[in-house]
């Protein structure tokens, strides 16, 4: 038997009530799963706390940046041509392309990387035979953790609020 | 067809054509494969018996690779700036077609991707293109644009890809779950194990804006990096300053006629009229209309400034162009890029589902006659009329050229069966969210 407690909503609205009433009961060990996003959700849930991927981005743009300028700078010092017209070894504008280049590459790569970290993927240990495939057709879910003794009593809370189906479930945290 | 009323339809409905080969589907992979076969026997002719196979003649050595390699990534400008641009701008209609315009973004990147490879003759020595220390102290040299644009395509390739799989992610996941067994586990693969969790999601859209924004500029920078491998060289007829927006409104121009190409067939086909319909096309036709009058501007300028600057190889070139040997690709240019697209300034014309096909095709014609009307002409026509010639490609550059269509159309085939080419999470964003108000308020 598992500790979870599965609320299976239809509605958007039901569901946020439902969010708030645990919360509000003093369960903050849950997982909500949802077949689209919706910020109403993240607001129910994180009130309005942004998510830390941006800090990836920033630091991948500034590596690679000042990564791109480098290369480009240290490859020409080492081939040091002084052409006629005096332009300069290193020089910004002609630096300026690869630069900007690098800077979106690697703060994409950074996003990526960040996006990955923080939601916690690949997540070999998906149970597929347990993944209920209603989450990402039309029906929204609403999994209590650890529920224990209290497994009646969050049930009839979330039944109040408005769940089509009330389970027990062996969902992981996610 | 039923109309999408809830969730459930939209999952229906997109997911319905796939892994289903139709004979029609089958016919068109069998017959692309054919020609496919055909281009990469011309490549393998060129690679035995080397780059004078191709019609290149002195001092005319850019041709049709480099011309296809340009109309390329030109084609790959219009997936990203629906999917990004369009999302920064919360544009509705952008919803329906992006996926697919996207997909096409890429595989036109990884088309043009292969035009530098073939190009450069001795394909074994490509590497030589990216910078890397080695044993001769020789290193690229960055103030080239040939070096810009190799980051610059690189980096697009990249970025695109990955902001095209993040979308897909969600979307598989749906793919997973409304199968079983090798297809849901192959699927969960896939989709990185995705739960669509109220944490996943929170980090989802944050990184999905991120790279909307990182996107955008390069969707400008791409085809202005690639202008600049003509507008920083001192060629008569390259060395102007208004390339970059004359290649971006060129390359976007072509790009939202591709997609209309694509996207007419692919709706009737999967009988997605309601999620891809004459409304989306309505608008890739304005765009095409903006960024045709641009381009046509372009064109009129390029030879007022060639005639006002009294610089007689400058102006001897565009004389060139339009009386001279390529006059024939000049017309067919200024007909399709400029004549034949003023027909959707008429709104019945541009709802008609087939004259934006024809229209469109004509404008792919015209975009590629554009980058070889600029690339040959100039080249056969430089500073010394004793090195005045006339270069026309081979059945082998013709070959890879047919070749190259067959590429992209075969990633393009195998793409709209085996994935979701309707954004579906996307879908329900746009839908109005199943609320129980709503019911009681009906009681």
């Amino acid at each position: 038997m598992s500790d979870n407690v599965k609320g299976v909503f239809a509605h958007l609205d039901s569901l946020l009530t439902g969010i708030q009433r645990v919360r509000k009961a003093g369960y903050h060990d849950f997982t909500v799963t949802s077949p689209l996003p919706r910020h109403e959700i993240e607001e129910a849930i994180y009130d309005g706390i942004p998510s830390p991927v941006r800090w990836w981005t920033m630091t991948g743009g500034l590596i690679g940046g000042s990564g791109g300028f480098t290369l480009a700078s240290l490859s020409s010092a080492v081939w040091p041509m002084t052409l006629p017209g005096g332009k300069p070894v290193v020089s910004v504008p002609a630096f300026f392309v690869v630069t900007f280049e690098c800077t979106v590459l690697f703060a994409g790569l950074f996003t990526l990387l960040g996006l990955l970290f923080h939601c916690r993927l690949p997540s070999l240990n998906l149970d597929i035979e347990v993944q209920d495939p209603r989450f990402s057709l039309d029906r929204f879910g609403l999994i209590v953790h650890g529920a224990g003794a209290k497994r009646a009593e969050i049930a009839k809370l979330l039944h109040d609020a408005g769940a089509d189906e009330v389970a027990n479930a062996e969902a992981s945290h996610g | 067809m039923q109309a999408a009323q809830t969730y459930a339809d939209v999952n229906r409905d997109v997911l319905r054509p796939l892994f289903k080969p139709t004979p029609l589907w089958a016919g068109a992979l069998a017959l692309d494969l054919v020609v496919l076969a055909f281009g990469g026997y011309c490549w393998a002719h060129q690679l035995e018996w080397g780059l004078g196979v191709a019609g290149y003649t002195p001092p005319v050595f850019w041709g049709v690779y480099i011309t296809t390699f340009v109309f390329w990534v030109g084609i790959g400008h219009a997936g990203t700036l629906i999917s990004a641009i369009l999302f920064l701008f919360r544009a509705r209609w952008r919803t329906g077609i992006y996926r697919a315009s996207e997909a096409m973004t890429i595989f036109a990147v990884l088309t043009a991707a292969l035009f530098p490879i073939i190009h450069v003759g001795r394909a074994w020595y490509v590497f030589f293109l990216f910078p890397y220390p080695n044993q001769r102290e020789l290193w690229p040299n960055f103030k080239s644009p040939l070096v810009w644009d190799v980051f610059a395509i690189n980096t697009y390739l990249i970025t695109s890809t990955v902001f095209f799989i993040i979308g897909l992610i969600p979307d598989i996941a749906a793919v997973r779950d409304g199968s079983t067994g090798l297809i849901r586990k192959v699927y969960n693969l896939l989709c990185l194990g995705w739960r669509g969790t109220d944490n996943q999601w929170r980090h989802y859209m944050a990184a999905y804006g991120f790279f909307a924004a990182l996107c955008t500029p390069l969707v400008l920078s791409v085809h202005s990096v690639v202008s600049w491998d003509f507008a920083m060289a001192q060629t008569a007829g390259w060395h102007s300053t208004i390339f970059p927006p004359y290649f971006v409104a060129g390359a976007i121009f072509s790009g939202c006629a591709m997609v209309i190409t694509l996207l007419v067939p692919l709706s009737k086909i999967f009988e997605w009229e309601e999620y891809i319909n004459v409304w989306h096309f309505e608008h890739l036709a304005k765009l095409c209309l903006l960024t045709g009058s641009v381009l046509t501007y372009a064109y009129g300028i390029e030879h007022f400034i060639a005639w006002y600057s009294d610089n007689p190889y400058e102006w001897g070139i565009f004389v060139d162009r339009a009386t001279g040997n390529y006059s024939w690709v000049f017309a067919t240019m200024v007909f399709c890029n400029c004549l034949a697209p003023l027909i959707w300034w008429s709104k019945k014309m541009r709802t008609n589902l087939y004259v934006l096909f024809g229209v469109s095709l004509l404008i792919n014609v015209g975009m590629w006659f554009e980058r070889y009307n600029i690339i040959a002409s100039s080249l056969a026509h430089q500073f010394d009329p004793g090195a005045w010639v006339y270069y026309q490609p081979t059945w082998v550059e013709m070959g890879i050229l047919a070749g190259s269509f067959a590429w992209f159309g075969m990633w393009f085939l195998l793409f709209v069966k085996l994935m979701p080419a309707v954004a579906i999470a996307e879908i329900k964003e746009a839908m109005r969210p199943p609320l129980k108000h709503d019911h009681v308020e009906a009681a």
